[in-house]
């Protein structure tokens, strides 16, 4: 079972190198990672992009990129089609964003799972590890779907149960959030958290259990609880998922790395492999924290078919 | 500027007391008044079943300092008596005893007998931050479901008020989204894009509202900076404005457990300050709700 990104960091590097196309590596600090994670042995890059802005990012680091495949192209949308085209036909098994808009690789995903009639809904799985707490927590959708209803969510459940599974946790722990609170009439998200459950318990989800609360208040001190003298945090209740109502709040809430003593990593599960989206924010060692996970997860998908 | 809790605790000793009304309190109610009277805040005025008060009152602190007891044995017209003498002017600031929330709220909003003063009440959670020490607010964390953009600026004006009341004279503000860019089918950066827009053009006073932000660049000026964005509000915000609710309550949540943070609410937009009981406020911060209510009143800034 995964249960830290150390974790993934040694599993990464049993199971590693995989092969990588990085869609335009064009900053110095991305290539960085490129670099650091071919030289722990979980990647072997192929480079997609403009050859000049990446021979530069390259050569400012040190980094030979000369032994690597290089594909030479400008248009972003091109690079994103084709290097999201390589992952759906087996060419390789992980794809990471570099210097493009992430917008453009949801969009070529989304055109290759249409073209492989997998049905699949593209959402963004973001992991927390957080200190003294047993396992990984996964928010969910924090990228792709901006306001997704009842039919939706339960697609971006099932993505990330599948993805739960293969990293080793078998009846995972979900918790549907949401504002709802005594006042102000019932919320949408709230409504679909009772739909969700109901599906949960007639299994249409497989072996998992939605949890009875949806706010942070309600996990940790129960229903009707309120808190103490003490910030009240009893690790146990924590779910291993958050499935989160909107894009606004996932993306708000799994982003607060930046002030609490958390560590974050996301990632784009497809039905052929995981795609990084490492965030413009993110620095080079979260960034190769998350090619590792990428590497376990394309690894254990090797296994089990979607 | 005041910078901490201790610091609002400090604020209130000058200017006098005010009169607290709750209707229907319980024992934790009637502890917490006591220490709040015995501090010099308030004489807290217990409208309810007289004898059920006179008995959680005894031997209680309370029990020797100011205080008065109407009674009034059913908790609905326990409540409009409270607000009534508020509106009256015998009573400065509402607190919730063991009334429900939105029967709470229902009252205070009604056009006619309660202390709606303008469109809408809105909740701000205020945050005391450690390092640096300063106090951040968090708005609406607890009222509106989905305001819309002119709701916003009510919400915004709330929180820039209060800001005010606590000696923040030009506070940064983020109007937080998904991401920083505006996208036309994200309404939240919409929204955002307009406030700042507005501030822009100084419709929110000294306030500088910066947006649509991510919480990325709003926490982090260097992350804003990898984003080729450059604010003096990126890495120094006072107001986060959460897009609605969802995402205003699980944040406040999540800064409480995750972030192990200290928060007090106010709720602003009413005539008279109003103090509800909200679930992630620690028991020993309440008295710090009752300090920022009583210098709302001092300083007579909560309506909208």
């Amino acid at each position: 079972m995964i249960r830290s990104l150390n974790d993934f960091l040694r599993v990464a590097r049993e199971k590693g190198p995989k092969k990588l196309a990085v869609l335009a590596p064009e900053d110095e600090d991305f290539m960085l990672a490129v670099k650091a994670s071919w030289q722990k042995g979980y990647t072997e890059p192929i480079l997609i992009g403009n050859i000049e802005k990446m021979e530069r990012a390259a050569e400012k680091i040190e980094f030979d990129i000369s032994r690597f495949e290089k594909i030479i192209g400008d248009d972003r949308q091109a690079i994103a089609d084709l290097g999201i085209n390589m992952l759906f036909t087996g060419r390789l098994a992980i794809i990471s964003k570099g210097q493009i808009p992430t917008s453009y690789i949801y969009r070529s995903i989304i055109k290759e799972e249409s073209r492989a009639g997998s049905g699949m809904t593209v959402s963004v799985i973001t992991f927390w590890e957080i200190p003294g707490l047993d396992h990984l927590v996964a928010f969910t959708d924090t990228g792709v779907s901006i306001k997704p209803d009842f039919k939706t969510k339960t697609e971006i459940l099932k993505n990330v149960l599948f993805v739960y599974r293969l990293l080793g946790y078998p009846k995972p722990r979900i918790a549907v959030l949401s504002g709802q609170r005594e006042i102000g009439g019932m919320l949408d998200s709230y409504r679909d958290f009772e739909l969700l459950q109901k599906a949960a318990s007639a299994g249409d989800f497989g072996d998992c259990e939605i949890v009875d609360a949806t706010s942070f208040t309600e996990i940790f001190l129960g229903g009707r609880g309120r808190l103490g003298n003490s910030c009240g945090m009893n690790m146990e209740r924590m779910p291993y998922i958050l499935l989160v109502p909107c894009l606004d709040t996932g993306n708000i809430i799994c982003k607060l790395d930046f002030f609490l003593a958390v560590t974050r990593c996301s990632l784009v599960a497809t039905s052929r492999g995981p795609v990084c989206i490492p965030s413009r924010s993110d620095s080079g060692d979260n960034i190769v924290e998350q090619l590792a996970m990428c590497v376990v997860v394309a690894d254990r998908m090797k296994t089990e078919v979607k | 500027m005041l910078k901490s809790f201790r610091d609002v605790l400090e604020a209130d000793k000058e200017g006098g007391t005010k009169k607290l009304a709750i209707s229907s309190a319980e024992k934790k109610d009637i502890d917490l008044l006591g220490k709040a009277a015995a501090a010099g805040l308030v004489m807290p005025c217990l409208i309810g079943d007289g004898k059920v008060m006179e008995g959680m009152i005894k031997g209680t602190p309370l029990a020797s300092l100011e205080h008065e007891i109407m009674n009034e044995k059913k908790p609905d017209k326990a409540l409009s008596m409270a607000i009534g003498l508020i509106r009256e002017g015998r009573a400065d600031m509402l607190m919730q005893g063991a009334v429900k929330q939105q029967m709470l709220l229902d009252a205070v909003m009604d056009v006619k007998k309660g202390l709606r003063q303008g469109k809408l009440a809105s909740c701000v959670s205020v945050f005391g931050l450690p390092k640096p020490e300063k106090l951040i607010f968090v708005t609406d964390t607890f009222i509106n479901n989905r305001p819309n953009l002119a709701e916003k600026q009510l919400i915004l004006e709330h929180a820039v008020r209060l800001a005010g009341v606590l000696e923040i004279e030009a506070p940064k503000i983020a109007a937080l989204a998904a991401i920083e860019q505006i996208n036309l089918s994200i309404p939240s950066t919409l929204d955002a894009a307009i406030l700042s827009k507005m501030s822009e053009r100084r419709q929110f006073g000294n306030a500088i509202v910066e947006g649509p932000l991510d919480i990325d660049c709003a926490l982090s000026k260097t992350a804003a900076e990898r984003k080729g964005l450059q604010s003096v509000v990126t890495g120094d915000v006072d107001i986060y404005l959460a897009p609605e609710i969802d995402t205003g309550l699980l944040l406040a949540e999540a800064l409480v457990f995750f972030g192990k943070m200290r928060t007090v609410g106010a709720i602003m937009g009413t005539a008279n300050p109003v103090i509800l009981n909200l679930p992630f406020v620690r028991e020993e911060d309440r008295m710090v709700e009752i300090a920022i209510a009583v210098l709302v009143c001092k300083k007579g800034k909560n309506d909208a």
